[in-house]
Order: structure tokens, then sequence, then C-alpha cells
């Protein structure tokens, strides 16, 4: 076998990222095939979704100015739904392996822990999105709210970026808990306050101003505006453009990203120093 | 000291694995981050494995086996002396070292239990990235190694506790290692299922693989191994052939006495018997097992006897030679 050493810059890049490839499909797949094999998921995605969207249009009917009115509370919906599943199942997929008592096994593989971690935080929020388009399939056919987005593209690059940018949070959000166990207190804390700061259910503009240096940090802030821009006519929010909107998203992506991976580093050699790692 | 310190190195160079003056301390600090408590998990230890070789840990619970293992296999550092593992460092070469080695945990750890015993493998191998052909020509290989080829699809929560290890077993090998670690691999297993495992080891001994394993069981120890250490209290205590550990308990005899209706004043009457180095008893059971170690032989058969309280009674005794267990147990006491 060929060592790296032997091989050409290029060649190592490749390999390099054929091996990250490979971990974090091997890290989705195993996520979903768990997932399903627990018959609980119909819980978080099936159900508690539907409470949820069913609570939001009974609260507000009668008040609504309008299908646009209806497709904001879906959008809104959806993406509680989507933070929610990201930040439980997130914070949970390193403490599903201290419980499970595969955390060694885990660590012993010879790649970082950082990228098993984004497979199953990967495949975490893509069933967030589940969540988020069983709400949008509740409020289509149930309360038959009118799906004409403004600018359907615009809107579909909002959603995968902000699909992006959820996922980088739970990244974030997970390296609490190679920390300690304690903490999935932190991140388990962290749902409601989030949901108040991105503004799923109303605009973040209503809020006291000293919550929004909170907010704006927040990248999935950013994607609710640039979703609500590119879908619902007549959108006020806030003062800031669609792209404007996109833009902070991605920067603030790219900081939890490095923060996650930098984190993951630190915390993983702090946790082996202090033998930490396996306690449950 | 020069060519002291060179024959070291190329010692060090020879060996598979190289342990010198390693040393773990735990840390317990309280609320306010003070240091509440100073554990020494491991007081600076020394040992070499060699390459092919069937080395053994053995000693008591929280003398140090898991740490050394836990250090050995870079998933804790340890706070003073080095260690390597094919000659790489296990704080600076982690991804490399974890890439040559294979583990096997004891007991139920280690294993993804709702998914099949084929999802497992598929999922370490990619871990270890080995090649996707590679594996799909390996997995059903070694699923057929280990005997579960029937049981490939089913959950592993549906297995027992022996397929479970068998299938640690065939975790451990998906990479193909050249180095194995074995942490008490038959603990918790039927006497058949421990037996299956044996031969295991002894199948990937005769393929060439370095192995070290821990465990509790000395006849295991004495059966596999070719050089045992033992370690006591973060201290390795001896470090031989189990033929030549056995032989530092040459001066005694072992009377291995089956009684029934024995009781824990019985064992202690025999404990205040003269020439009576230890006695170790099983009193658990309806009939109960007590290993007198004594100088004197058959010449304290009487003594013991006698000491038999009313209503007790002798089913078997039998003077037996000094086993690994014998040594071991005047090892850790000491």
């Amino acid at each position: 076998m060929a060592s790296m050493g032997s091989l050409t810059p290029g060649r190592q890049v490749e390999g390099r990222v054929n091996k990250i490839i490979q971990v974090l499909k091997a890290s989705v797949f195993l996520t979903s095939r768990l997932f399903f094999a627990d018959p609980q998921w119909l819980i978080p995605n099936i159900i508690a979704p539907f409470i949820f969207t069913m609570v939001a249009f009974f609260l507000f009917q009668g008040q609504t100015s309008g299908s646009a009115f209806l497709l904001y509370l879906v959008l809104g919906s959806g993406l509680m739904g989507m933070w929610g599943t990201t930040i439980y199942a997130s914070a949970n997929s390193i403490g599903f392996d201290r419980w499970n008592g595969t955390m060694e096994s885990t660590l012993a593989a010879p790649v970082p822990l950082s990228w098993i971690a984004l497979g199953r935080v990967l495949f975490n929020t893509l069933q967030g999105v589940l969540n988020a388009v069983f709400i949008l399939v509740i409020g289509l056919v149930w309360f038959r709210v009118g799906f004409g987005l403004v600018n359907p593209p615009a809107f579909f690059l909002a959603s995968v970026v902000t699909f992006i940018s959820l996922s980088s949070f739970g990244l974030l959000m997970t390296t609490l808990l190679l920390l300690s166990r304690k903490g999935g207190f932190i991140t388990n804390s962290m749902e409601i306050p989030v949901y108040i700061a991105t503004g799923t259910m109303f605009p973040v503009i209503l809020l006291p101003v000293v919550y929004l240096p909170f907010a704006f940090m927040l990248a999935p802030t950013w994607g609710i505006e640039a979703i609500r821009l590119a879908a619902l006519p007549g959108y006020v929010g806030l003062p800031t453009t669609y792209w404007e909107d996109m833009v902070v998203m991605v920067l603030e992506t790219f900081a939890y990203l490095g923060l996650a991976f930098f984190l993951f580093k630190r915390v993983e050699a702090y946790a082996k120093r202090m033998g930490t790692l396996e306690e449950y | 000291m020069q060519v002291l310190q060179t024959s070291r190195e190329a010692a060090t160079q020879k060996a598979a694995i190289s342990v010198q003056g390693l040393t773990r301390e735990y840390v317990t600090r309280n609320f306010f981050g003070g240091v509440s408590r100073t554990t020494m998990a491991l007081s600076g230890i020394d040992f070499q494995v060699g390459y092919g070789e069937l080395f053994g840990l053995i000693g008591p619970n929280g003398a140090g086996k898991t740490t050394t293992i836990k250090i050995l296999t870079t998933l804790l550092t340890p706070t003073g002396g080095d260690a390597k593992i094919l000659g790489l460092d296990v704080r600076k070469d982690l991804y490399e070292i974890r890439r040559r080695i294979g583990i096997v945990f004891g007991g139920e750890r280690g294993l993804y239990n709702r998914v099949s015993a084929f999802d497992n493998l598929r999922y370490f191998s990619d871990l270890y990235g080995v090649d996707p052909a590679v594996a799909r020509k390996r997995i059903p290989e070694l699923l057929s190694v280990v005997g579960l080829t029937d049981r490939a699809q089913e959950k592993v929560e549906k297995y027992s506790r022996g397929m479970k290890q068998r299938l640690h077993i065939a975790k451990a090998l998906v990479h193909d290692p050249e180095l194995i670690f074995l942490d008490e691999p038959t603990i918790g297993l039927d006497p058949g299922g421990a037996r299956d495992i044996r031969n295991m080891v002894r199948e990937l001994k005769a393929q060439g693989k370095t192995i070290l394993l821990t465990t509790h069981y000395m006849f295991e120890a004495e059966e596999l191994c070719q050089r045992i250490a033992v370690i006591s209290k973060g201290k390795i205590v001896a470090l031989d052939t189990p033929s030549e550990l056995k032989n530092m308990v040459r001066d005694i005899s072992v009377i291995e006495l089956r009684t029934y209706g024995a009781t824990m004043e019985y064992v202690e009457a025999l404990r205040r018997l003269p020439n009576v180095v230890r006695v170790v008893a099983d009193l658990d059971s309806e009939q109960q097992s007590i290993r007198v170690q004594t100088p004197l032989g058959a010449d304290l058969l009487p003594m013991v006897a006698a000491a038999l309280p009313a209503g007790a009674k002798m089913i078997d005794r039998t003077i037996k030679e000094p086993t690994l267990e014998d040594a071991y147990l005047r090892l850790v006491e000491e």
C-alpha cells in the first residue's frame, strides 16, 4: 500500500477528500439506520410537528390577513421543527455513544471525531428538513395554505444554505457534549431561546433591543429572513435585502464551522487528558 | 551510559509495544475547580512486547490494566513517560497508530446494538478507510470466520453474549491490523463461548499478529500468553513467562478442598493454622471450594480436617502443584 507521503500533493488531496466522503457517508448511513430502528422517531418527526402546527393555526385562526400570513406561519413552524430536531438530535448524537458504550470504538477510529459528528449532524438536520416538509404539507393540504412563492429559486437556495447553517450550528453544539455529559443540559436549554431569537414565529425586529445582538449572531435568523423574503409577497422584516441576509448567513456558517472544528480538536485533547470521554 | 541508551533505543525499535516509565494520574476537582483528590493509576511502568508475541497483562480491578490499554490505544493521554506502538508515539501519531491496531473491548461495550452485524462491520470498515471493494470481500469472510454468517443481517441486540464477543473480534479485524488489543475478551461468557474466543486468539497468533491480552482468568493467561506482566496498584510487580511466574511459588503446595457446610469461620480457622500462607475460598455455592497454600503440603491435612466445624463435611481434598493463580495472588497481595 502506498503511503500518503509518496503521493503527489494533488493525489494526497484527492485521497483525503475521498476519505472524508467515505466517513461522512458511513456516519450518515449509520445514523439513519439507528434512527429508523427506533419507532420513537414518529414522535418528534410526525406527531409533534402535527400538534405544533395545529396549535399555531388555531391560535391565529380568524386573525389572518390572507394566505401569505398562513404561509408565514407554516415556514416559521417548519423552521422551529428543523431547529428543534437539529439541536436535540445533534446534542444527543455523541451522548448516544456515551450511553450505548460505543464512545471508545468511535474514538479509536483513525479519523477526527469532528468528521463522524458532522455526518451525524447532517442526517439530524436532514431529519429536521423532513419535519419542516411535513409541516408544510399539513399547511398545504389540511389548511389549504397557498404556496405561491415570490421567487422559487431564491427560496430553494436560502433553504439549502439555512440547512447547512443549522448543521454547522448543531456541530458547534456537539462539542459541548464532548466536554461533559452536562453539556446536554446547555444544548437542551437553548431550544426555546433560539426559537425566539431567530424569529421563527414573529419578526426578530419585535424583540427588545438587548436581544438583537444575540439574534444577529445566529445564522438561522438570517436564513429565516432570506426564506421569507423569497417566499412571502410584501414581507417586511429586518432592513436588509435577500442577498445581504445570505452573505451574513454564509459568513456566520463559516465562523461556526471553523470554531466547531477548532473546538473539536481542543475539546477531544482536553477530554483525553482528563479521562472524561467515556463517562456517562 | 551512551551504550546503554543506544541498546535501549534498538530494543524499542524492535518492539511492537514499548512502554517506559509510563505514568497516569487522575485529578478530581471540586466545584470551585480546586484539586480535591489525586489518584495515581500508573506509577512508571515499563515493558516491551515483541512482534508476533502474545503478551498478557493481568491484575486485580483498579490495578491499571484498562488505563494502560487506553493509553496504548491512544484513548487517554499519559501524564508521564513514553509509549510507542509499532515504533510510533502514542502522543503524536494517533491516527497512524489507530490505523494499524485493532481493539476488542470486553462485555457489552463497543457495538451498535440496534443495527445488524453486517452494518456494524461496514460502518467501522469505512471509518478505518478500508477500500469498499476490499470491504465487500473481507466482511463476509470475517463473518464466516467468527461463525455469524447466518445471523449477519439480524440486529446485534438479539445476539447472545458470545456472539457479540465474536462480532467484536470481527470488528477489530476489519482493517487487518498488525497489533490487536484484547481487553478481557472472555468476560461473562459461558465455557463454550470462552473456548471459541480463545481458539480465535490462537488463530490470530498463528497468523503472526501481535496481541496484548488482559484477563481476569489465570488459566486463560497461562494457556495463551508467552509472557505475562502482573500489574498491581499501578506498578508492574512481575513480568515473565507463565512457567517462570509459577516457579515463584514452588516453595508451596496447594491443598484443594471441597466441602459442604463450611462457613467463613472455618476459613478464618484455616488462616490461623501454622505455616498457612494464604487461603482463598469460594463459599457462594452449595459446595464450597477452598484453596490453602502451605509449604507443609500433606502434613497440614490433619490440622485442616480437625478445624472443620461440626455439621460441615469434607467432600474431597487433594494436594496440587501451585498454579499461575497462586503466583498471582502472592504477587498482588505482597
